[in-house]
């Protein structure tokens, strides 16, 4: 593929996420105007951060009135996931110059790591990238812009609907990798279960993830049996003309 | 608080784990069981993603998400179902019980 259709290819993909990131950012910038953010401040957080969860987490701690140092180590912590979620993506992309590194490292999202695990390593490339992140990033932060210029426009119904919208993006991009590998299916159970449980024992979400996605991965390497055959590195063949 | 500065703050702090990846997995050589380990991680992790975070969608009405996954779980069985029709069906049910 050339750059250009790598990078048209990388926005076609990402066209789904779209219609998750536009509502949350909406719900976002509400939420900040609320919190006592203006209008500006609310749009220049989504253009610096680019992290949805850690953003709104923010404005509850704000709104409980914690200090400076506990918001931004909250961040951090929520965005330890995103450690391992890159180091899936980059290596996928494999060799690359710095700035590839510097723009794509840019791009790691729940959502993009989503687009790309089900892919080959063949199609995901930096130029591929480049065009999940104009998409990801630029209704992210338009989604902002809107709801930030004109709050209460959004019917109750359809916001509150679209609460939805990315965990159908989730289940949408995991079912069709999973759903010929019986074990793989039950190490996906577990995984929720598992995390399930930590929430339960009254773990933070964000770290119950980790603690649960790792632990049941390296359970996994036992567990399931042939993942070459269902791996992310592996073309499945009907992936690309899902999107 | 300063609402611009805790965003630059918060930026270093979330670019900063986005960028350390791309440094390390040039310089690490993995053996076949890593391997294993990193390509199960993106199932695992959308698996503790999905639940359960989506029981959440409604506050006080856990069934609101777990009938919009339902309806997501379904429609991504059927084969080259597009990922969009898949949100936008998903959201329509569960736009129902806001209605």
């Amino acid at each position: 593929m050339t750059r250009r259709k790598q990078f048209l290819f990388g926005m076609r993909r990402s066209v789904p996420v779209m219609f998750g990131f536009i509502p949350v950012a909406m719900a976002f910038a509400v939420l900040a105007g609320e919190t006592g953010f203006s209008t500006s401040e609310t749009i220049l957080m989504s253009v610096f951060v680019f992290a949805g969860a850690s953003q709104i987490m923010a404005l509850e701690l704000i709104s409980l009135s914690s200090a400076f140092f506990e918001v931004v180590f909250a961040t951090f912590i929520v965005n330890l996931r995103h450690f391992i979620m890159g180091t899936c993506i980059m290596r996928k992309i494999g060799k690359t110059n710095l700035g590839e590194k510097l723009i794509c490292s840019f791009g790691v999202t729940d959502e993009s790591f989503a687009l790309t695990a089900t892919m080959s390593e063949r199609d995901c490339t930096p130029w591929f990238m480049y065009g999940v992140i104009v998409v990801t990033y630029g209704s992210w932060v338009g989604g902002t812009v809107i709801g930030a210029l004109a709050s209460n426009i959004l019917p109750e119904q359809i916001s509150n609907a679209l609460g939805i919208a990315l965990y159908a993006l989730f289940i949408s991009i995991l079912v069709p990798g999973i759903r010929k590998n019986l074990r793989l299916i039950l190490l996906v159970i577990l995984t929720a279960i598992v995390n399930s449980i930590l929430v339960w024992i009254g773990l933070k979400s964000s770290w119950a993830i980790i603690v649960s996605c790792i632990a049941c991965a390296l359970f996994g390497v036992w567990f399931v049996k042939d993942p070459e055959a269902q791996n992310s590195d592996t073309p499945l063949p009907k992936k690309e003309e899902n999107v | 608080m300063n609402y611009i500065l805790l965003a630059l703050c918060m930026m270093v702090v979330t670019y900063g784990v986005r960028l350390l990846p791309s440094f390390i997995t040039d310089k690490i050589k993995i053996s076949p069981k890593a391997e294993k380990f990193l390509n199960l991680i993106p199932f695992t992790a959308l698996g503790a993603l999905i639940f359960p975070g989506v029981l959440s969608v409604d506050a006080s009405r856990w069934y609101v998400g777990a009938v919009g996954a339902l309806a997501a779980i379904v429609l991504s069985c059927i084969k080259r179902m597009p990922t969009a029709v898949t949100v936008i069906v998903s959201v329509l049910v569960t736009m129902l019980f806001f209605l």
